[in-house]
């Protein structure tokens, strides 16, 4: 499983991926991206199984990033996993097809609890 | 929603959970400030805006030494080991983040939450302060500040 983590913060890429890790997750093989155009750049040269995204990033927002991967057509699932998980965002997440929206603070129950069904 | 739905045991309890998850890995490491506050000698302050229908903005405000050790927590770093700015000034800004975000998920239902800002200075801001908590971290003062910005 490859798996693309954006984030403008590489202290919370770290602790996402600590997270996973002790969600168990430990065998995913991670790629990381300082921002959502980093993330899309990836995304076209060499499309990871699962992209988690924060929201709010420079260059490119993580729902650009979902709607760039859609428009240009790749079949690469994205989660988000963002400060804040207002109605509104994620109702806007929804309709661009994202698999979650996990709100920070997180814990390894909460991304179990997310990314457990869409592995199944 | 306004503001007037925010009040300091809603902060209080938006930072407990933020430094539960993210900081200690468990709960009680952050707690209310008992007694009058210390005055800070090297301050480091860390914002994020909140745009819309409810313009905001929520501070964290701390010692420089403490804003280090919450660094080293977040990246797990040994205490004695170094730490540079840039590391500073993410972890810091990321937990303002985190903060300011949870807190416009209580005072707003719409608008943006913009990118973290850290310095030494607290930002001027005509604004007014809805909440103001004062929190003990590891036994060090930690103060979360909510404005509302005109």
């Amino acid at each position: 499983m490859r798996v693309l983590i954006a984030d403008d913060s590489r202290v919370m890429r770290q602790i996402v991926i600590r997270t996973l890790r002790q969600a168990g997750y430990d065998w995913w093989e991670i790629t990381e991206a300082a921002d959502g155009a980093a993330a899309l750049g990836i995304v076209r040269s060499d499309p990871p199984d699962l992209v988690l995204s924060d929201w709010n990033m420079p260059e490119m927002t993580g729902i650009e990033l979902l709607r760039a991967i859609n428009a240009e057509g790749h079949d690469v699932p994205l989660g988000f996993v963002t400060s804040e998980g207002s109605p509104e965002m994620r109702t806007m997440a929804d309709r661009e097809g994202a698999l979650f929206l996990i709100a920070k603070p997180f814990t390894a129950e909460s991304f179990r609890d997310a990314i457990e069904p869409v592995l199944a | 929603m306004t503001a007037t739905l925010l009040t300091s045991d809603l902060v209080l309890s938006v930072a407990e959970e933020v430094f539960a998850a993210l900081v200690d890995g468990e709960e009680g490491k952050l707690t209310p400030w008992i007694g009058a506050p210390v005055s800070f000698v090297e301050p480091v302050v860390a914002w994020v805006d909140l745009a819309g229908e409810w313009a905001g903005r929520a501070v964290l405000l701390t010692e420089r030494s403490t804003a280090d050790d919450l660094a080293r927590a977040l990246l797990c770093l040994d205490p004695a080991e170094d730490l540079g700015d840039e590391d500073l000034v993410d972890a810091f800004g990321e937990i303002a983040n985190v903060v300011g975000g949870n807190i416009k998920s209580i005072v707003a239902t719409n608008g943006d939450l913009g990118l973290p800002h850290v310095s030494t200075t607290i930002p001027d801001a005509s604004g007014t302060i809805i909440e103001e908590v004062l929190l003990s971290w590891r036994g060090r003062l930690m103060i979360v500040r909510v404005l509302h910005l005109s």
